[in-house]
């Protein structure tokens, strides 16, 4: 997903022909091409002329609307953007049927867990966390056999109990110490880092899904539950892991992102401030735009809410969750 | 599949010209006066196509599409000007 994101606070993004301009005082700049961009966002206290925002939706570009921290207050969509042809059916699948998927999802998101810790165990000569490790294979295995829904968040819960901590034990930055999540707002800079991380990929899964013609609000594993979009939280839950997490933990054990410098605390909690937003969507952006298989890792978004149109679709068919090994 | 396309024109007409160029600065990078670098996949090269063909007149004026297939990329040589067109990629500003 060829993505702007525009993050210099106070600047006006205006169009120029075939090409979008960030203007700030007399000076502007070329920051995106409008035939190849795919989606716009814009972080904070930007301003867009209508005439910008036109430009976008006539080359299907999809605009977020989001807060410093990546929170999406809401978007602006091309007319004939996504075609809701699968809202019925996703109303219609039975319990079994959404227990069976919550399921799968969890089972990818504790495996992937594990996985990412295992590498950095091996990387840093971690000794004697295997408890750690099995722990998470059992819970992994054990969530199959789940019967009801608030079975399988049971286990997940007890599986992010268990993660949180142990990837605490992986940082090796300065200045930075992680013993579990905390949110709105977060606390400290790991979980700073995690939270605006996690948003960035909800905001991208949340125009895919749209795309596909999914409703956003329709999940299994989370429920519409005060206009939350469950979906995009339920698809997101097999990426955390390897794409998020494994991202922070360079980031911060390669010193590229320093705690006394890329920070801000406000509101009672810890945020990136501007510098460290640039220096984290750089590097999502260089990690998303590598090679993955067949395409990009972009393409492995798009491939999961592709297989979770067609399993709502088509009762019979089996989806496959996002898995590292 | 993305891919790189050279695009070179002789426009006689400013206004034409103009527009061609303006047009060509969605898709690629302009490497010298008349010569822009596209990467592009077979769909936005062909979107790119339909809308030049609307702003030329095939009589007077002359556009060219060198399609570069990948193992030549390595043997394309540079003297001066801006390096090779990079593929298009996200942005943070």
């Amino acid at each position: 997903m060829r993505t702007l994101y525009v993050v210099e606070q106070g600047a006006v993004l205006v169009v120029s022909a075939e090409q979008l301009h960030l203007r700030r005082g007399e000076q502007r700049r070329c920051v995106g091409q409008l035939p190849l961009l795919e989606a716009v966002m814009l972080l904070g206290m930007v301003q867009m002329t209508t005439q910008a925002v036109r430009a976008c939706l006539r080359h299907n570009i999809p605009l977020a609307y989001l807060s410093r921290s990546g929170w999406c207050y809401g978007r602006t969509l091309p007319v004939g953007w996504g075609s809701g042809v699968c809202y019925v059916a996703q109303r219609q699948t039975a319990l079994a049927w959404q227990v069976q998927m919550a399921a799968v999802m969890v089972r990818a998101k504790i495996r992937n867990s594990r996985t990412v810790l295992l590498r950095h165990y091996r990387r840093y000569g971690i000794i004697g966390a295997e408890r750690v490790i099995d722990s998470l294979q059992w819970l992994a295995e054990r969530v199959g056999r789940c019967q009801t829904l608030d079975q399988v968040r049971g286990m997940e819960g007890a599986a992010a109990a268990i993660y949180f901590p142990a990837l605490g034990e992986c940082l090796r930055g300065e200045g930075f110490v992680f013993v579990g999540r905390s949110r709105r707002p977060p606390a400290n800079p790991v979980n700073a880092l995690l939270s605006f991380g996690y948003q960035v990929l909800w905001n991208h899964v949340l125009l895919l899904v749209e795309l596909q013609g999914l409703d956003p609000r329709v999940g299994t594993l989370h429920t519409d539950h005060h206009g939350h979009l469950g979906l995009v939280s339920d698809l997101i839950e097999e990426f955390r892991a390897s794409l998020v997490d494994s991202l922070v933990l360079s980031l911060i054990n390669t010193k590229e992102v320093r705690a006394e410098r890329d920070f801000e605390y406000r509101n009672g909690g810890c945020f990136l401030n501007d510098g460290g937003k640039r220096i984290f969507l750089q590097a999502w952006i260089r990690r998303m735009e590598t090679k993955a298989g067949q395409g990009l890792r972009w393409e492995l978004l798009v491939q999961q809410v592709k297989q979770y149109r067609r399993a709502v679709l088509d009762m019979d068919y089996v989806y496959t969750p996002y898995q590292i090994d | 599949m993305e891919r790189l396309i050279v695009v070179s024109y002789d426009i006689p007409s400013n206004r034409r010209r103009r527009k061609v160029a303006e047009l060509l600065e969605g898709y690629g990078q302009r490497v010298q006066y008349s010569v822009f670098e596209c990467r592009l996949s077979e769909g936005k090269l062909a979107e790119l196509q339909k809308r030049l063909q609307k702003r030329i007149k095939m009589a007077e004026d002359s556009v060219r599409f060198y399609p570069i297939p990948p193992y030549a990329l390595g043997q394309i040589i540079i003297w001066g000007g801006r390096p090779l067109a990079e593929p298009p990629g996200s942005t943070v500003a």
